[in-house]
């Protein structure tokens, strides 16, 4: 056995000869998938919905009862004019206004196409956007209905979440709070570890002995590698058998990108921490770049609604490709194949970062 | 293969940090087994010196050969072949005794089957024994220096460098660890001790006193006496240390 697996037996030795470490290991991944959903969720519910049907066909009633029956929508009121509704709208006594335009029924019979309007009142965002979003997908699936599978839409809606056929938010958030757990384990415990032996001052009692420095970032990089796959299976284990996540199968994939992912995180945080020479330092160092990592790409928010700008930054944030792997595989069930640009990204940035973490890490000053 | 006589070979050694010239320009060299004192007031530029000697700082001229290496170009090499205890307690506080003497002696290479004669044995000449799994961090000042040094030598190395070894401990166990000192160099290892106790000067083959990052006087303790006309280590420290710019 060489340095490396001393340094292992140690740092296994120090991880649960503290009685507070691994009981974080479990109890992180536990409560962050099992009450983070519960809580942090956009999901919208009862939102009031005011009906225009210039129509009055029978067409257009079933798509009203269609809307209804949905549950996430309740009748406010029903108008003859839009300028009526606005005014329903402007009092608060409404959230979204659908608009059936005049004739739908007969273009639509006729194989023509005819548009809904919708208004949502964006006040509260996220009520008016998402139920918008909600309502789109409805009327989205009705016309699929009337034309039959295979023939172009005749009433055309903007789709928004054509993979999430319940439509449910709790499905978004899961895999980004699966990357949480791997951000947390991967990245922040061998960060924090470095940087107290650099504060107790055992570091320089490694570097002064013949233990070359790859072996002790290993020791590091692998110890808590093992540990992060440990809380990202328990975290994996929650999204397949409590919110049936990944039911197409996908395991390879999602754990291959996980490990990519860990060895990303690990290696930033080796960085971090050559570069820091207290705790506190590097905390809020991790936390910074940590947020980045979260609120800019897209694990939370979908891409596609950013500014063009930060857009083209979610390129440059390896959680962009992990997130993409992840939704794809959990709820379209894709494969390496289908990925191959994000699987090509992810080693990318895990192989940069860990040649710069090596580089940077000096036992002679 | 006839060991050189000198462990330590430094000429022009000098360490500048931007203006600041930590150590400047020294020159010495350690015979193999002897007790060589490093001596100087705080600030003075002792532990920057032995970080060269260590390969943990690099030097910004000047050269200096270690256990017969390079200190530019082979400190890794240098590193097996010496041990290192800091004036900062520097073992996993978290771990035990044991645990400790085990690390280090499988990461110097003591094969397997002697390591835990070794420690047994160690532990055993410092009497805690009874220690064997206490966790680190809970025992007093003084045996904790104790068993750095233990682990510092666990490998049996050529030269055991040991920076402010008995800072913060009372007297008693001051004059306790010079006898593991003793002890060690008994046993063929060189011993390389930097303090600022004069009296502990006495207790070394030769010294060197270094003052504003020069060496201004190596010597046997004896000889630097009768030199500077002095009746101890402290005074001859105070003749040379009126000179200097540097002070706390």
């Amino acid at each position: 056995m060489g340095a490396f697996g001393y340094l292992m037996i140690k740092e296994a030795k120090q991880f649960f000869g503290n009685p507070f470490m691994p009981m974080v290991l479990i109890l992180l991944p536990l409560l962050l998938m099992l009450v983070v959903p519960l809580a942090a969720n956009m999901e919208v519910r009862d939102v009031r919905v005011t009906v225009v049907d210039r129509d009055r066909s029978v067409l257009s009633a079933e798509l009203t009862d269609r809307i209804f029956e949905s549950g996430y929508f309740v009748p406010a009121s029903y108008e003859d004019t839009y300028d009526a509704a606005m005014d329903e709208l402007g009092r608060g006594n409404t959230d979204i206004i659908v608009e059936i335009p005049e004739g739908m029924e007969r273009t639509v019979g006729r194989g023509g196409n005819a548009e809904i309007f919708i208004a949502a009142n964006a006040v509260n965002s996220t009520k008016g956007s998402i139920g918008g979003g909600y309502l789109s997908s409805i009327v989205t699936s009705f016309s699929e209905g009337i034309s039959g599978a295979g023939n172009s839409l005749p009433l055309k809606v903007v789709p928004q979440f054509k993979y999430n056929p319940h439509i449910e938010y709790k499905l978004f958030m899961v895999p980004a709070l699966m990357i949480v757990v791997i951000v947390l384990v991967g990245g922040f415990f061998p960060t924090l570890s470095i940087v107290t032996e650099k504060e107790k001052g055992t570091i320089e009692q490694i570097n002064v002995s013949p233990v070359r420095k790859r072996d002790f970032i290993f020791s590091k990089v692998v110890f808590y590698g093992i540990l992060g796959i440990f809380a990202f299976t328990i975290s994996f284990l929650i999204a397949h058998f409590v919110y049936g996540l990944a039911s197409n199968g996908g395991l390879l994939e999602i754990y291959v990108s996980a490990m990519i992912f860990l060895v990303f995180m690990a290696g930033f945080g080796l960085i971090i921490s050559n570069y820091s020479d207290t705790l506190l330092q590097s905390v809020f160092m991790m936390f910074f770049f940590v947020l980045v990592f979260m609120l800019m790409s897209g694990i939370f928010t979908p891409v596609s609604s950013m500014e063009t700008w930060s857009q083209y930054v979610t390129y440059c944030l390896p959680t962009r490709y992990f997130v993409n792997i992840l939704r794809a595989v959990c709820l379209k069930g894709s494969s390496f194949a289908d990925l191959q640009f994000d699987f090509i990204m992810l080693s990318v940035f895990a192989a940069v970062i860990n040649a710069v973490a090596v580089i940077t890490y000096r036992k002679q000053s | 293969m006839e060991k050189d006589e000198f462990v330590i070979e430094v000429e022009h050694l000098t360490k500048r940090f931007g203006n600041f010239t930590a150590v400047d320009d020294i020159t010495f060299d350690v015979r193999r087994g002897e007790i060589f004192g490093f001596l100087g007031a705080n600030g003075a530029g002792k532990t920057t010196a032995m970080r060269m000697l260590t390969g943990l700082s690099f030097p910004t001229s000047g050269t200096g050969h270690v256990a017969g290496f390079d200190i530019r170009t082979q400190s890794e090499l240098i590193k097996k072949h010496i041990g290192y205890m800091s004036q900062k307690f520097a073992l996993y506080g978290d771990l035990t005794v044991n645990d400790n003497m085990e690390l280090f002696a499988g990461i110097y290479g003591v094969p397997r089957n002697e390591v835990k004669t070794r420690i047994d044995m160690l532990l055993d000449r410092l009497s805690l024994s009874a220690e064997k799994n206490s966790p680190v961090k809970d025992l007093p000042q003084g045996w904790k220096q104790k068993i750095a040094f233990s682990v510092a030598i666990i490998h049996k190395p050529e030269i055991v460098f040991l920076d402010e070894p008995t800072g913060g401990v009372d007297p008693a166990a001051r004059r306790q660890f010079w006898e593991l000192i003793y002890e060690a160099v008994d046993e063929g290892i060189t011993a390389f001790v930097t303090t600022h106790y004069m009296d502990e000067a006495e207790y070394c083959n030769r010294i060197s006193m270094m003052v504003d990052g020069r060496i201004d006087a190596l010597d046997s303790p004896a000889s630097l006496k009768e030199k500077y006309g002095a009746s101890s280590i402290a005074e001859v420290f105070d003749i040379l240390a009126r000179g200097a710019e540097r002070s706390e």
